[in-house]
């Protein structure tokens, strides 16, 4: 395919203001008149609120409004209604808002907050799905099962279980008493934040002509407004939500949910603007976490190496509410597999209620959480088979023509894996391991991966393309740029679309619900997928009207004229001619009369033929797949048990490159995420549901210094039939294989499977039967 | 504690009344509404409220206000008044700008070390960057940008602030 821009690196749109601080985000935005508010957190992870006493606070100075949970007759939630704007009867978490105070400075509304008084019945306490799951433990909802639910969730009633999920492929007994061989563990990939250095935060303003305000660091505003309306017995018309420049999300910024809040609060000072910025501690204690999935897994294969089935076990620390983890259950469930074919399948998710917070997006949506299990356990039935782990593999991926758990059949438009195992392979394992020396052991470890979007059959992304009259042309759309680039990647498929360079393509900063084109939620990795169709699509469409407008100033019929981006002309006589700029408005005749349109259009873009589950859980609810490979060398400090990534390398089809550089950053970003999951990064709770290390002194994210010391990032480019001009998605897919890959290193190396990260010195120090680690 | 401190912002005397514990973070962000300086952690960790006092990189969530009296405070806003800065151009051209919540605490970490030290050795850079948090990057462009800044800034030292 001859592509002029698409595969070439161009700059930022947004570079220069977000260096010189000059970009606004949301603590950013100073209204008349605004408000402040600070929320309560509870004593407990559990208990029955008895009384909330909120005299004194009332009447500090400056207090403008006290806020309980007490009149709140509504539950929200895109999946279950399960989720509170403020706690009601009980609180169910560490970090739920229980009160809150609005004030006209934030010291003020703080300082109230202190004289609050809550009297609480304490009840028991789950941090762990296990323990919720147990027989007899208390119930976190009691009204689990009544709340308004998606059909594709499975809640079971008298029980922690939000929702049970099954997939049923072939028959995994049969193939169990087959095989020739098994193995079995169980792996966990603990509770952890997405923490991006701009924390959660939101502006709601209740206006007195009973329109709705909210300004919101989100990725998903079309989603604020339908639940804002929906709540507030609004039209949703008459909610208006906008979102200015994102201080990162990976995930945590994915669902409605702290705007719920905020507005409650806002709703109880009305006509004034009420801003929310959670501090960091309350931004994991009090916004959503990634991850909490503990996975028990079975692979049976015969000796020769062929897998006969696979059996899952998924239990999911889902939190206080399931809302916004039910989805990652689902997908870490049936994306267990891994990059390979089972013809047997048996798994099964429960997403679990927990005195935890919910769990949300991350990075990955339960892909990394499952595939940690089926990478480290390949790798372990490899040896216990005596087989290369690279062979066992091999036999068994998932290429073109084979058929994934969910009952899709993959094709070569899906990508070949095999071409991004031989590239890591080369970079990994192309030369001698050094050798244990005094100071250090080394090892080597590889870990294949593959992921679905997971978004639900409605999603969509649109696009508003309107041509100027110097020729160039505008893009709007309702994606949220939080750093991946996307306003460049807009740019580029644009240009490409119209046969203009993207320097003429001016795009879209700030998200509008009143003005931009409607997307579903900009998440999935799903963006340059499906708004780069979606560009297309428009682009197509203004390029039909520009035919039309040429069609008067040339005199000829529309389909014996062409477009080259900066002319149309008639095809049998190129001279015939006029520049796209005179077009651009519709066409004037020398007399001024004007005829045609404004060549602008709007257009969208869904996956085709995106579904729910059948009965047996299989359906396409995958549609698109990336496939990659990671692999890395380590070495590990005897005298301290530190883990240094001496390399690492990766490799994914991503069909076609769109941004050299920018692709280059997301895989970088997303390998240093996984590296911190897997050797630094855990949430801690007490028994109690305490949250033990809710900052950063504590919660250790990966520094400079920390990075691989080499990296080699590499593509393979099978090209896609759905996405723009063969690209397929790749965002949140380089953190998948990083856990599996480090840990089959740390195996490698010094002979021990671990099987839970994050894996830590001292317990490397352990592990080589050392004394703990001497400074 | 309460009473006015005076000291200078980007090059301009500002003169701040100090009513109750305040740090230079909340002084700058709430009482003068300097808003590239950011908000990221509140504990001197992230870095993305880093300005710098005095020639030195500070954090400022955690550097008190009442040690502001007399001294000189520059910001990302010095730095990007008429012209791109040669820190920022050079971290732009790496690549190294995702979501830019944390650029310009890496341009003033950055400003610093080079102001004091224009042939400052990779570890010496190495070490700067440590004390900044960024969750986007995996630091491999912060890292190149950096390097490249260094350089840049020589180029450019005749003309830039």
């Amino acid at each position: 395919m001859g592509l002029n821009y698409i595969g070439k690196d161009y700059p930022r749109p947004d570079g220069i203001q977000k260096a010189q601080g000059k970009s606004v985000y949301l603590d950013d935005i100073n209204l008349p008149d605004m408000l402040y508010a600070a929320i309560l957190r509870p004593e407990y992870a559990h208990a029955e609120i008895l009384s909330i006493d909120t005299d004194e606070a009332a009447r500090m100075d400056g207090v403008v409004a006290v806020v309980t949970g007490k009149d709140c007759a509504f539950s929200y939630g895109d999946n279950i209604r399960d989720l509170f704007p403020m706690a009601v009867d009980k609180v169910r978490h560490i970090g739920e808002p229980l009160a809150a105070v609005v004030a006209e400075t934030q010291y003020k509304a703080q300082e109230a907050l202190k004289k609050i008084v809550v009297k609480y019945k304490p009840l028991p306490v789950y941090v762990d799905a296990l323990e919720a799951m147990k027989e007899g433990a208390a119930l976190i909802h009691e009204k689990n099962g009544e709340y308004w639910h998606l059909p594709s969730i499975h809640p079971i009633k008298g029980t922690n279980v939000a929702g049970h999920y099954a997939l049923k492929k072939g028959d995994f007994a049969k193939a169990e008493a087959e095989a020739d061989v098994s193995i079995e563990a169980e792996f966990d990939y603990p509770l952890g934040s997405s923490s991006a250095i701009e924390t959660h935060g939101a502006i709601v303003c209740f206006n007195n002509d009973g329109t709705i305000d909210c300004w919101s660091s989100s990725i998903c505003p079309f989603l604020i407004r339908e639940d804002l309306a929906r709540t507030y017995g609004k039209t949703i018309g008459d909610v208006r939500v906008r979102i200015p420049e994102i201080g990162g999300c990976f995930g945590y910024k994915s669902d409605v949910f702290i705007e719920q809040t905020v507005a409650w609060i806002a709703s109880h000072a009305k006509g004034r603007p009420v801003k929310w910025m959670a501090t960091r501690q309350e931004d994991f204690t009090s916004t959503l976490l990634g991850h909490g999935i503990r996975t028990r897994m079975k692979i049976v294969a015969r000796k020769d190496g062929k897998f006969l089935g696979l059996q899952v076990r998924s239990y999911h620390t889902t939190g206080a509410a399931a809302d916004t983890g039910i989805n990652i259950s689902h997908a870490a469930t049936h994306n267990a597999t891994g990059p390979y074919v089972f013809d047997n399948c048996d798994l099964q998710g429960y997403s679990v209620y927990t005195n935890t917070p919910p769990v949300g997006a991350y990075r990955g949506y339960g892909h990394q959480e499952a595939q940690f299990a089926t990478e480290r356990l390949v790798d372990m039935l490899a040896r216990k088979m005596g087989m290369d782990p690279f062979k066992l593999r091999e036999i068994n991926y998932l290429l073109p023509g084979t058929v994934n758990a969910l009952g899709e059949k993959m094709y070569v438009t899906n990508g070949v894996i095999t071409d991004c195992v031989a590239k890591v392979k080369k970079a990994v394992y192309g030369h001698d391991k050094p050798k244990e020396d005094a100071e250090f052991y080394y090892g080597r470890g590889f870990a294949a991966l593959m992921k679905s979007p997971k978004g639900a059959p409605p999603q969509t992304k649109g696009c508003y393309l309107k041509l100027n009259k110097d020729g160039g042309a505008t893009v709007i759309m309702g994606g949220a740029e939080v750093g991946q680039g996307l306003r460049t990647v807009v740019k580029q498929i644009a240009g490409e679309a119209l046969k203009m360079p993207p320097e003429k393509i001016n795009v879209y900063f700030q998200i509008d619900t009143l003005y931009s084109p409607y997307e579903w939620q900009t998440i999935g990795s799903m963006f340059t997928t499906m708004g780069g169709r979606a560009i297309i699509r428009a682009a197509e469409k203004v390029i039909a009207i520009l035919k039309k407008n040429a069609s008067h100033a040339l005199r000829c019929d529309e389909d014996f004229i062409e477009y080259d981006g900066g002319w149309l002309y008639v095809r049998n006589d190129p001279d015939v001619r006029i520049a796209v700029a005179e077009l651009a408005h519709g066409y004037m005749h020398p007399d001024g009369m004007t005829v045609g349109e404004v060549a602008q259009a709007t257009s969208d873009a869904r996956l085709p033929r995106y579904s729910g589950f059948d009965g047996n859980g299989q359906g396409n609810a995958g549609v698109t797949y990336t496939f990659g490979a990671q692999g890395c060398e380590i070495r590990i400090e005897k005298k301290t048990g530190k883990v240094t990534i001496d390399h690492f390398a990766s490799c994914f089809d991503v069909g076609q490159v769109v941004s050299p550089n920018q692709i280059r950053g997301q895989v970088a970003g997303g390998v240093l995420m996984a590296i911190g999951a897997s050797l630094y990064e855990e949430l801690k709770f007490d028994k109690d549901g305490k949250i033990l290390n809710p900052h950063y002194g504590k919660y250790r994210m990966p520094k400079a210094s920390e990075a691989p010391l080499r990296s080699t990032i590499e593509f393979a480019e099978n090209p896609d039939a759905i996405g723009p001009f063969g690209a397929r998605a790749l965002g949140e897919h380089p953190v998948i294989g990083v856990a599996p890959a480090i840990l089959n290193a740390i195996q490698d190396a010094i002979g021990t499977d671990f099987l839970r990260i994050p894996v830590v010195p001292e317990q490397i120090m352990q592990a080589i039967g050392k004394p703990e680690g001497k400074k | 504690m309460s009473g006015r401190i005076n000291f200078k912002l980007n090059g301009k005397n500002v003169s701040v009344e100090l009513d109750r514990e305040k740090k230079l973070l909340d002084i700058l962000r709430e009482d003068l509404r300097i808003t590239g300086v950011k908000r990221g952690c509140d504990t001197g960790v992230c870095g993305a409220c880093t300005v710098v006092v005095d020639g030195k990189a500070v954090k400022s969530c955690v550097f008190p206000g009442k040690n502001l009296e007399g001294t000189e405070v520059v910001t990302i806003e010095a730095l990007s008044v008429d012209s791109v800065h040669p820190i920022q151009q050079a971290l732009i051209d790496a690549g190294a700008v995702q979501c830019g919540f944390c650029t310009p605490g890496f341009v003033m970490e950055l400003y610093a070390l080079f102001r004091s030290k224009p042939d400052a050795d990779d570890a010496e850079i190495m070490k700067a960057l440590d004390r900044h948090l960024c969750r986007c990057t995996g630091y491999e462009t912060i890292i190149a940008g950096a390097k490249a800044a260094r350089e840049l800034m020589k180029e450019r030292a005749a003309i830039i602030l």
